[in-house]
């Protein structure tokens, strides 16, 4: 194995639970021969075996592992999410988009695209980096400024990562007001311990609620 | 599908690293060990004829070893993101983890706390001359030397650095040295009052 | 950082204080003060004067750059500049916010004060804002922003390195660098 950074912020990390989560959206598959004893890949038939030019969706990682082979097990398509007509639409105005429906992981799922030789990966590249430049400003002024009016909806088309994004901007903000309010002076219960407890409340109400 | 189990675990950790930590889920670490040793056995039974000629069976002794890897690392990550949280509760809670966080870790990780508690202390008495420092303590910079605290739960008895014992009962108000309470701020026992 | 960290920074700024007591010079590794003599004016750091004024030991002499008819003349500028204007205090959001918490008495005008201390750091904050959006959008890889302060900068910190962390992964995604990195691991 590689060397690894022990920095989880990057997402690109060996330990890093995103990049495991984002490893698992799928990518279509053709099978280029037939493999024997896999059937079960392939819930919609019984078959033991998978047959010549049966089509799939499998996760990244494991397209990567039948396509990396010299013989080619599988052929690959751009996933639908990234293809002509959905970068037209992210290139129209990024900043409306659903992305979250999109793929929970668009950016991070989208950059491991670049392991399989597709046709048309440098534009799904160049729209992944645009798509994100064009949506900068709306998810950071969503995060810095409207801290009482509902942002459930904005956060709820941002991808995951964009929304690891938003908290950390919410978090800046959130430090800057105690501060303001001279609230940090105050020492305070351990969030850890708050949110255990939580936990426990939540677990005991559903409990007794059976 | 395959390494799905495995996954399980990933979604189940990372949905609450909000600072919490789930229960160790000891049965689905087992059942993707079985999962991986089924595969291992396989890989093994098929090896065998693959190398006498039968190459036709490479694919799948590919597949299967590259879904042995995958389950590898959800479990690793798995228990490494457990441990970064522990080490975190270290400096949360100082050396003694409450009961309902420590029921939820496995006799290995107790003991790795245990471990990087010992660690830690070592260290901190280490440094500086007089009997070490404590660098758990003024996370933030301090205001003052001493504060005013409101129990929030009985705790019992409780001894000051100058030896005089009080008693922390619910709702009871004290006017303690910063340094000796914070750790029980933190822990939730005691509210701190800023005028 | 916490705001409180940078607080602390703040907090060796000096002020100049009235005393209502005499005391000899104390001597800190930081630096001496005093000698304290009633009735003259005196700098001291910015943690002692606030200790003191909370002990009603002395009046607290606000800097020359608070008052209205200074900060009038700041906010204008901040508002006719398309860059950043240099601040009088660099720790200015955070002097004001001490002095006018333990001393409003001795700062004339403070509530006026107050609000336009806070518009002043508004403006910057916006302006901050669509610099760094500019920034993200020309793929530029440095800036250089002049007169930025401590508690500005702090504000956006861990939302500005995530936000070029992440530019960063797309773009060596694209130079093909990501892709050595990831196959590593999927």
């Amino acid at each position: 194995m590689a060397a690894y950074s022990v920095d989880l912020s990057t997402g690109n990390n060996y330990f890093d639970l995103n990049d495991i989560l984002a490893s698992q959206e799928k990518i279509p598959c053709i099978f280029n021969i037939a493999v024997e004893g896999l059937g079960y890949l392939d819930q919609s038939t019984p078959d033991p075996d998978i047959g010549v030019g049966t089509k799939l969706e499998l996760p990244l990682w494991l397209a990567k592992y039948l396509h990396r082979d010299a013989r080619g097990i599988v052929s690959v398509e751009t996933p639908k999410t990234y293809r002509e007509g959905y970068r037209q639409i992210l290139a129209a105005d990024p900043s409306v988009v659903d992305l979250h429906r999109l793929g929970p992981h668009f950016y991070l799922g989208g950059g491991k695209l670049a392991l399989f030789n597709l046709p048309d990966i440098q534009d799904v590249l160049k729209t992944l980096l645009q798509t994100f430049q064009g949506r900068f400003r709306r998810i950071m002024d969503g995060s810095q400024n409207a801290l009482h009016t509902d942002l459930t909806n904005q956060i709820n088309m941002l991808d995951e990562s964009e929304r690891r994004l938003f908290a950390a901007g919410q978090r800046g903000l959130l430090e800057f007001q105690s501060w303001e309010s001279r609230e940090s002076e105050k020492l305070s219960t351990s969030s850890v311990v708050l949110n255990q407890r939580k936990r426990k409340w939540v677990g005991a109400c559903r409990d007794s609620g059976d | 599908m395959l390494a799905e189990k495995a996954l399980d675990l990933v979604r189940e950790l990372q949905r609450s690293l909000d600072g919490t930590l789930p229960p160790y889920n000891e049965d689905k670490i087992r059942q993707v060990l079985e999962e991986m040793q089924t595969l291992f056995d396989q890989n093994k039974d098929k090896a065998h004829f693959a190398a006498e000629g039968q190459t036709h069976l490479l694919s799948a002794i590919q597949l299967r070893h590259a879904a042995i890897r995958r389950n590898k690392r959800c479990l690793l990550a798995y228990l490494y993101n457990r441990l970064e949280q522990i080490k975190k509760m270290r400096w949360e809670f100082s050396s003694v983890l409450p009961s309902d966080v420590k029921y939820n870790l496995c006799e290995q990780e107790v003991q790795w706390f245990n471990q990087y508690n010992r660690l830690l202390a070592n260290y901190m008495r280490s440094l500086g001359e007089n009997g070490g420092l404590d660098l758990t303590q003024d996370m933030k910079p301090p205001k003052a030397l001493y504060v005013l605290v409101r129990c929030l739960v009985d705790h019992g008895e409780f001894e000051t650095q100058d030896g005089t014992t009080i008693l922390l009962k619910k709702n009871s108000q004290h006017y303690l040295m910063r340094a000796e309470c914070e750790h029980l701020i933190r822990q939730g026992i005691l509210e701190h009052i800023v005028q | 950082m916490d705001p409180s960290e940078v607080e602390f920074l703040a907090e060796k700024e000096h002020v100049k204080i009235v005393p209502n007591f005499t005391q000899d010079t104390i001597y800190l590794i930081s630096g001496d003060i005093g000698p304290f003599v009633a009735g003259l004016p005196v700098c001291v750091p910015l943690w002692l004067a606030v200790n003191l004024k909370q002990r009603q030991k002395c009046r607290v002499v606000p800097p020359d750059w608070m008052t209205l008819e200074v900060l009038q003349e700041k906010k204008q500028a901040e508002m006719d500049s398309r860059f950043f204007t240099e601040m009088p205090s660099p720790f200015y959001i955070e002097i004001t916010q001490l002095l006018l918490q333990c001393a409003t008495d001795d700062i004339p005008r403070a509530d006026e004060i107050r609000t336009l201390i806070k518009d002043i750091w508004d403006l910057r904050i916006a302006k901050l804002r669509s610099s760094v959006d500019v920034f993200i959008k020309s793929e530029e890889s440095h800036a250089k922003l002049n007169f930025l302060t401590l508690m500005e900068i702090n504000t956006v910190r861990e939302f500005l390195t995530k936000g070029l962390d992440h530019m960063h992964q797309l773009k060596s995604n694209l130079n093909g660098g990501g892709m050595a990195s990831n196959s590593q691991f999927l």
